[in-house]
């Protein structure tokens, strides 16, 4: 058996005890930041946990279909889940960053238009090498009519496999997982850099200019890693390929929505703790 | 008015330096066998046939590109803090990367192949000899345009951002970017050449890539000059229209209405990729036709 015919392993339902265990992790994290830092430190946790979900829930949207991809052999992008998504993500944010002065509503939805905008050039172009250097039309392998056009499916895929190219309904996805992932990272780099805004003067007895260079940065990296923590999560989570919202993978996102947040709360809290304490 | 200017101009370098790191990003990948049609060169041995082709892909390109961008923006940005010319500063530290990725490079396909002893394949050192210099050299044009792209965005359009942090973003980006596009080229159109062209890659062929060349094996430098016709310019237009739309929206429209009109311009843009796309898909189905007739019960 071929690896893109394999069952996954993994189901779709939501384990109880796993979820409940991580909605306690999730209090008391939450919990423990209301007792250690100020209410602006709390506000901060939540909007990083709010980012991290954003993150898990739009890599479950982004079409990839990984090596078969690349051979014509299933529908998708040709290249890793976590890796394209920390792609089009990390593109928002460098728009969102640059646009986080004119406020915090602005720059998420910069941040989201500019993620939306990496994914939608970029799943242009595949569908363009696909049709105009390989002769070979989209079609996918996990429905029979697209449910945004209405068009048919089985009989545009070529012998042997199990479809190819993107068809709308995964470019449409691959734009939504851009803009909810660079929403997301945008968050969580703007709620830090207000935390270390606050706290990093006092901390190095300087003036708030004189810190602002350390706090960007170190808003920007924690805003880059707990984006790939939740983009591979939701790899994990996804199993190796997945076409879009219409794919039946697309329904474990649930699963990842629990883990996302524990992750993130989790990667939040030390981010914050290293100043507000 | 004249920063206006100065920004377009800036943009418009920064995209044209965005398009030449992403035709080089793709190549080096191919010449390399870096991206995921890497997966049939492994396979390839275990299902009998021996090539010649490299094998380094350790990593995914995106994180790949990540750490050699970084590293190249880390450096540089180092050797400007204390106070050498910047364009000396970026040579530097690409440099300086790019002998980190050929460090890479070697290991990789050592490591990878090596571990294909027991099928038979051999680690051959003319290959290791002549190819790895060749992906260095695509390396250092990624890797030094991207850094000097990064450059010009922190210095001269004042992202806030520092420039190693901008060269890890850029560099996913870049990376991400090029796999998409070209992956799909270099996998299907050329290790599979011998298979039909305007159909996917049946899943039985797996591992029967194309081994021979005109004139004896083919080897990985033929793979390059093939993927350079398409694979490397689509991702180098791909990366190029990325870097380009976002400064460009941002720097014109950004002042406009307190930061909505880059909003604005931004939904217009991706709505207008959107019917493009649409526009290619339905001109396939219409001219390349379905590969069998429609069944009954799919289209009703």
């Amino acid at each position: 058996m071929s690896a893109i015919g394999a069952k996954p392993a993994g189901g779709a339902g939501l384990d109880t005890t796993s979820a409940l265990v991580g909605i306690i992790i999730l209090i008391v994290i939450l919990g423990a930041m209301y007792m250690l830092g100020s209410s602006v430190a709390l506000m901060a946790l939540i909007g990083v946990i709010i980012g991290g979900i954003l993150i898990g829930f739009g890599v479950h949207f982004v079409p990839v279909g990984g090596a078969p991809a690349a051979m014509g052999q299933a529908p998708g992008i040709a290249t890793g889940v976590a890796m394209l998504a920390a792609g089009a993500g990390l593109a928002g944010l460098f728009g969102g960053a640059w646009a986080a002065e004119q406020g915090l509503a602005v720059a998420v939805i910069t941040g989201g238009i500019g993620g939306g905008l990496m994914m939608a050039i970029t799943c242009f172009m595949v569908n363009f090498i696909y049709v105009f250097g390989m002769g070979i039309p989209a079609a996918s392998g996990k429905v029979l009519k697209d449910p945004i056009t209405g068009d048919s499916q089985p009989e545009f895929k070529s012998q042997g496999t199990e479809g190819h190219g993107l068809p709308f309904i995964s470019y449409v996805g691959g734009v939504i997982g851009g803009i909810f992932g660079g929403a997301g990272g945008t968050l969580i780099y703007i709620m830090l850099l207000d935390v270390y805004k606050e706290s990093l003067p006092e901390m190095f007895g300087a003036q708030a200019a004189q810190v602002l260079p350390i706090a960007i940065t170190l808003a920007g990296l924690f805003a880059i890693g707990i984006f790939l923590v939740n983009a591979v999560l939701a790899a994990y989570n996804i199993t190796g390929t997945i076409e879009g919202p219409h794919d039946p993978k697309f329904k474990r996102f649930p699963r990842d929505i629990i883990a996302s947040a524990v992750a993130s709360a989790v990667c939040g809290i030390v981010a914050i703790l290293l100043v507000a304490m | 008015m004249e920063s206006i200017v100065f920004g377009i101009g800036i943009t418009a370098l920064a995209g044209a330096l965005a398009t030449v790191a992403g035709a080089a990003e793709d190549t080096e990948s191919n010449i390399g066998s870096q991206g995921d049609p890497n997966s049939q060169v492994q396979l390839a041995p275990q299902m009998g046939y021996i090539h010649r082709i490299f094998n380094k892909a350790v990593a995914g390109e995106p994180p790949a590109y990540g750490l050699w961008i970084a590293l190249g923006a880390g450096i540089a940005w180092a050797f400007m803090a204390m106070q050498i010319n910047p364009i000396l500063a970026i040579v530097l530290g690409c440099g300086l990367a790019t002998f980190i990725q050929g460090v890479y490079a070697t290991t990789a396909y050592l490591g990878r192949t090596a571990s294909l002893a027991k099928f038979g394949q051999p680690v051959y050192v003319d290959i290791l000899k002549s190819v790895t210099t060749v992906t260095m050299a695509h390396a250092f044009v990624a890797i030094f345009t991207t850094v000097t792209m990064c450059h010009l965005i922190n210095a001269a359009l004042g992202h806030p951002f520092p420039l190693p942090l901008l060269g890890l973003i850029w560099g996913i980006a870049l990376g991400a970017a090029g796999s998409a596009t070209g992956n799909p080229f270099y996998g299907k159109e050329r290790q599979y050449q011998s298979q039909k062209f305007g159909a996917g890659v049946p899943i039985a062929a797996s591992g029967n890539i194309v081994r021979y060349a005109e004139a004896g094996e083919r080897n990985s430098l033929d793979n390059g000059w093939y993927t350079a016709k398409l694979g490397g310019p689509a991702s180098g237009v791909c990366f190029g229209l990325i870097v380009f739309l976002e400064l460009w929206r941002t720097v014109l429209f950004e002042p406009v209405a307190a930061g909505w009109g880059a909003i604005v311009v931004g939904i217009i843009m991706i709505l207008v990729f959107a019917v493009i796309d649409r526009y290619i898909e339905v001109w396939a189905r219409k001219t390349y036709g379905p590969y069998t007739t429609p069944e009954k019960e799919a289209s009703s």
